[in-house]
């Protein structure tokens, strides 16, 4: 599909769906697209996990061979794919559209801004239980998009995960629905390595 | 470190947080009480996801390691529910 | 540290993606047209790792390359020594021996290793968190397992050979002499081919992977004395030529296209 004819899909209510890694997709994307990192082994299984059945979908993947594969195998899954942008990023811009930006801290950034971020973490119940950001809150990567879009933003949201796929995900649903977002890039996995503070199960309220 | 020998061995390199502790989960059912699971990921998020999934199951996480490549070897334990 | 050997057994090829878990990005060395670009774009995405450069040890004469294809499709530079520069016909990124790629903690440093081909290029690979050390070198054709690369594959044609035959052996005794075996002994070499590729000769073992160290004492091409034994052991310890190493080291030059090569009954 060509710019023009994602951005008249769009419109009618169609999903962008960014497949690139966190990196890349929080650098510059389509406005409004939700970031769902490819990979063969297991993207039919996120998808029906996290991703709502319902609503047409468009790929953004680079380059063609992934966005083909990443089609086929939601398809395969039962989503609604209208097609792939054809292009990428390059060609968005090439069609004198404009593109947005996530930003990303590191977990060093976080820990010294703490108190200026409302943090959210994207993990199951039991990981945030485990260990978690002090004064973060739960809410889950397979919770429906609506849950991420009445989290308020009066300060800004950082969200956390593992790493930093499924926080990406939420962010980026988050970011769609006009929320001041941002990912926190490393997760749980580099504040523990720092040796930053974690809190074991505690309030765990759920947001919003 | 001895070597550990596994009852189970679930290949989870290539899949994405959190499935490779889903998998594990689903494959652990099928041990008896006292066996070892082996599971291999690439995924970096399964260094805080094993911990607390086996925190949270009451199965015992022996021991984990990085290895080559990137790859993360997690040795868990069936502790069965009284 | 990312590492994969793609093994393509029929040619007995080996090709290889090395990069950072943290920052998520690799390069692509010595891709091979039978695996297909396809299949080098996927296996990164499996990984969550972004292309950033395609890099040949050199230009290839027993099989069709798909580095030019794989570069432009992830819109990243292919990278080949400069030494190529008026061998090659197509757009490409030279290099000088010596330059140095940081794919995040990755460090991979270009060795020119001439001989088998006047562009031929070694690529030691450096692992920074592990140690400042190099770990292994990508050694293309000069160095294989047990045996060395050929010297006598040539066009017939002195402009795009550059060195004959004889010159060809010697500056390959010397660049792995003088160069690959300087490298600390416990480094790792891989290299492109192994066991029954026609790349080398009799020798080449079916292990993809051996140590400077162990080359330096067990393999036979480089035990030869001087240069010129080791080029007359080359040639009695040879395999018969490729096939169709004319028309593919033509097609991989840029001096035919996709359609003379069918044409040609590759």
């Amino acid at each position: 599909m060509t710019p023009q004819e994602v951005q008249a899909a769009m419109e009618g209510g169609a999903v962008v769906l960014d497949m690139r890694p966190p990196k890349p997709f929080a650098k510059e994307h389509v406005p409004g697209a939700v970031n769902f990192q490819f990979n063969r082994a297991d993207l039919a299984d996120r998808a029906e996990m996290a991703l709502p059945q319902e609503g047409s979908y468009i790929v953004h993947a680079e380059p063609v061979p992934i966005a083909k594969v990443a089609v086929d195998i939601l398809t395969k899954a039962g989503f609604s794919v209208t097609g792939y942008l054809d292009g990428g990023v390059k060609g968005w811009k090439e069609a004198g559209l404009s593109t947005e930006e996530l930003p990303l801290i590191d977990v060093d950034q976080l820990e010294a801004g703490l108190d200026g971020y409302r943090v959210i973490d994207t993990r199951e119940r039991f990981e945030f239980k485990y260990g978690h950001v002090p004064g973060s809150e739960v809410l889950e990567w397979t919770e429906p998009w609506s849950a991420f879009e009445e989290v308020d933003d009066a300060k800004q949201l950082a969200l956390v995960c593992g790493d930093q796929v499924r926080s990406c995900y939420v962010a980026s649903v988050m970011q769609r629905a006009g929320k001041d977002a941002c990912l926190v890039f490393g997760g749980m996995v580099d504040w523990v390595e720092r040796g930053y503070p974690v809190e074991k199960s505690g309030s765990g309220a759920q947001a919003p | 470190m001895p070597d550990i020998q596994e009852h189970r061995l679930l290949d989870a390199r290539g899949l994405l947080c959190p499935m490779p502790v889903v998998k594990a989960g689903k494959e652990i059912k099928s041990l008896a009480d006292g066996e070892i699971l082996k599971i291999l990921a690439t995924d970096r998020g399964s260094i805080v996801d094993f911990p607390a999934w086996a925190d949270d199951t009451g199965n015992e996480l022996m021991e984990w390691h990085e290895q080559e490549g990137g790859v993360f070897v997690f040795f868990i334990k069936k502790v069965e529910e009284d | 540290m990312i590492f994969k050997q793609f093994r393509f057994e029929p040619l007995a090829q080996a090709s290889y993606l090395v990069g950072c878990p943290r920052a998520k990005e690799c390069v692509i060395v010595d891709p091979i047209e039978d695996l297909g670009a396809e299949s080098y774009v996927l296996d990164a995405a499996d990984l969550g790792l972004t292309i950033v450069a395609v890099l040949e040890t050199h230009v290839h004469a027993d099989y069709v390359s798909c580095a030019r294809e794989l570069a432009e499709m992830n819109g990243v530079p292919h990278y080949l020594h400069e030494a190529a520069r008026g061998l090659v016909k197509y757009e490409f990124t030279p290099f000088e021996d010596g330059h140095v790629w940081e794919v995040g903690g990755v460090r991979i440093k270009a060795m020119h290793t001439p001989g088998h081909t006047p562009e031929h290029t070694s690529y030691v690979v450096t692992d920074t968190p592990r140690s400042d050390d190099p770990w292994f070198v990508l050694t293309g054709d000069s160095l294989f397992v047990g045996d060395v690369g050929r010297p006598d594959l040539l066009l017939g044609d002195a402009a795009m050979d550059v060195m004959d035959e004889g010159e060809r052996a010697e500056t390959q005794y010397r660049s792995v002499t003088e160069k690959l075996f300087a490298l600390p002994e416990h480094v790792e070499v891989y290299p492109n081919h192994y066991g029954g590729s026609t790349c080398g000769g009799v020798n080449m073992s079916g292990k993809a992977t051996s140590t400077i160290a162990f080359e330096k004492r067990f393999n036979l091409a480089m035990r030869q004395g001087t240069p010129q034994e080791f080029a007359a052991f080359v040639k009695e310890t040879a395999k018969p030529f490729p096939d169709n190493y004319g028309h593919i080291k033509s097609y991989n030059l840029g001096l035919i296209d996709r359609e003379q090569l069918k044409q040609a009954g590759v």
